[in-house]
């Protein structure tokens, strides 16, 4: 396989999010990652405390400039995750559309970062560049309920209006959308939370159509950092291996988080010690232990297929 | 396995050389690595172009307290490679004294970059420190032949000047010296070059023994970056497998060497005059397959 991702994500020294988080899991599955770091920190935000240095727009453009002035501004994906920063945010922007000019077939892959459980933790002023300049280039999109809500500008509370704003957002550009987790009460009770994805698909006689799936995902105890990273990264893979098949990409990219969440909590639990809460060091995803789940994961979930409609 | 790698080397946007070539491997090897970018550049010199950015020794410093006001300060390793600045080569020795002081049994691996083929490619002030502050506390090295020579100011024409500039550097610090490439002819042709190794260890009876070893190694006719990365990376996790065995840490390194560099120079020439440097990026992806 020959597939080449440009990443543009933090760096941090200790811990798995951003680059950390995607690399390792995209290079196991085969995947060449050139990787713009757009910050170095010493660890996660979530420690009691951080230090390190942020890439400025105009240092990403340098980056950038030495990539296309050797002619290697060739890709076939590209992913990015969470940004701070608007001016940087446009760079992307303007980035991913030249390499679209360079390949027209280049996916990109897009965590619209912005916030959850109903309150924003970047500037809000990032909402309208993902509304308006980001989001109608992205080719993958896998927010949460509260980003798909924020970008649509609609409420979900039922099923429906989930699907109605999975739509909203194809209508936006990406014909890929991941709810990767929402408050939607699931059948199997409240230790599950409900994702929901969309995809459109041509027909090979020229029409099109959608596969709309939900899944119920196993809630965990625990606040992770990185996993959306993680998430984000496994669907790049397994959309990749399963480019119509958007069930099957999500069953193996949900399986996969729930090796390395179970993983990851065992061994927190075991660092913290009985009636201890571990910390946010104990708590990093146990990614590299996690190697044989990432290549082949046994699947744990199976996503149910909501509809298949002709339009 | 629970074993934390410190590697602070630079960082390529695009290909393998330092932290890119280092730290891929060692995950798939099962080593945790926290890696500190001391550079971030498109790719690396060798191309016709490069553009990026470098980490100062503040910096540096910078991000080792964050580590350090976390309490994680804690490893079992150090890798370092390619350097350009003293400041900043400075600042690594006193990050890793501070590390040892908080594990005593953690091991320094050091690859010495200075130069190679009779010249530096490095400013010269920074002989005197891996000279008198970095060797010293370096528990590896793994020099090649110039390195060597020029760290101990002996030249190295025979095998048993092989052998005393490798015990002068046991002597300088590291109890594991690898020479990884040198002139000295090979027994099996001009198409082979000759690497030579030599550990020191204490038996449970507390004497000391030096275990010494030589290896014929395949020439390939073709110009690599990243491989010397790649290579101190390989030795540190094999000797971490084989710590009293040198021979069979030096036959699962060099192998594992070979092998990415058949399958980067038969992907190099697969494609009909695509002999540039971006074609010569070390085949790291399939590297997994032949790790064992």
């Amino acid at each position: 396989m020959e597939c080449r991702v440009l990443s543009i994500q933090s760096h941090v020294v200790r811990g798995y999010v951003g680059n950390k988080s995607a690399t390792f899991p995209l290079q196991v599955l085969g995947f060449e990652v050139d990787s713009i770091n757009s910050v170095q920190f010493s660890n996660h935000t979530g420690y009691g405390h951080w230090k390190g240095q942020v890439l400025t727009a105009e240092e990403l453009n340098v980056l950038y400039e030495g990539i296309k002035l050797n002619n290697v501004n060739h890709y076939d994906y590209i992913l990015t995750g969470y940004s701070r920063d608007i001016s940087f945010l446009e760079t992307v922007v303007d980035i991913i559309k030249e390499l679209k000019k360079a390949n027209p077939s280049l996916v990109y892959v897009c965590d619209p970062v912005m916030g959850d459980q109903g309150a924003m933790y970047v500037p809000e002023n990032l909402l309208p560049v993902y509304k308006n300049k980001v989001v109608p280039l992205a080719d993958i999109l896998t927010p949460n309920q509260f980003e798909a809500e924020l970008l649509t500008g609609r409420k979900i509370n039922t099923e429906e209006d989930a699907i109605e704003v999975m739509d909203l957002l194809h209508k936006m550009g990406p014909e890929t959308v991941v709810l990767t987790s929402t408050d939607l009460p699931s059948k199997q009770g409240d230790q599950f939370l409900v994702a929901l994805g969309s995809q459109k698909i041509k027909k090979p006689d020229g029409t099109n159509t959608d596969q709309k799936i939900c899944m119920d995902i196993p809630k965990v105890d625990a606040v992770f950092v990185g996993t959306g990273d993680l998430f984000a990264a496994l669907m790049l893979a397994w959309t990749h291996q399963h480019p119509k098949d958007l069930k099957t990409a999500c069953e193996k990219t949900v399986s996969v988080m729930h090796h390395v969440i179970k993983r990851t909590i065992t061994y927190a639990n075991e660092m913290a010690g009985p009636r201890k809460r571990p910390t946010p060091a104990q708590l990093e995803l146990r990614m590299v232990q996690s190697k044989a789940d990432i290549e082949n994961p046994a699947i744990v979930v199976e996503a149910k297929v909501l509809q298949k409609s002709s339009q | 396995m629970e074993c934390r790698v410190l590697s602070i080397q630079s960082h390529v946007v695009r290909g393998y050389v330092g932290n890119k070539s280092a730290s891929f491997p060692l995950q798939l090897l099962g080593f945790e690595v926290d890696s500190i970018n001391s550079v971030q550049f498109s790719n690396h010199t060798g191309y016709s172009h490069w553009k990026g950015q470098v980490l100062t020794a503040d910096e540096l410093h910078v991000l080792y307290e964050g580590i350090k006001l976390n309490n994680v300060h804690h490893y079992d390793y150090v890798l370092t490679g390619y350097t350009r600045d003293t400041s900043f080569l400075e600042m690594v020795v006193d990050i890793v004294q501070e590390l040892k002081r908080a594990n005593p049994n953690l091991v320094y691996v050091c690859d010495p970059v200075l130069g190679d083929h009779g010249s530096m490619y490095v400013p010269q002030n920074l002989y005197p420190v891996y000279k008198n502050k970095v060797v010293p506390v370096a528990d590896i090295i793994t020099p090649n032949q110039f390195e060597a020579e020029l760290l101990t100011g002996k030249n190295i024409s025979t095998e048993k000047d092989a052998v005393e500039v490798m015990d002068l550097l046991h002597a300088m610090g590291p109890d594991t010296v690898v020479i990884t490439s040198s002139d000295l002819p090979s027994r099996l042709g001009d198409r082979f070059l000759v690497s030579l190794g030599s550990q020191r260890h204490v038996r449970p009876d507390g004497s000391r023994t030096t275990q010494r070893v030589r290896l014929e190694v395949p020439k390939v006719d073709a110009v690599f970056v990243g491989t010397g990365d790649l290579f101190a990376a390989m030795l540190l996790a094999w000797t971490h497998h084989y710590p009293t065995d040198l021979k069979t840490a030096c036959e699962k390194t060099f192998s594992v060497m070979h092998h990415v560099i058949q399958r980067t120079i038969s992907y190099a020439h697969g494609e009909n005059n695509r002999t540039s440097y971006q074609r010569l990026k070390l085949s790291l992806f399939e590297f997994h397959e032949q790790k064992h």
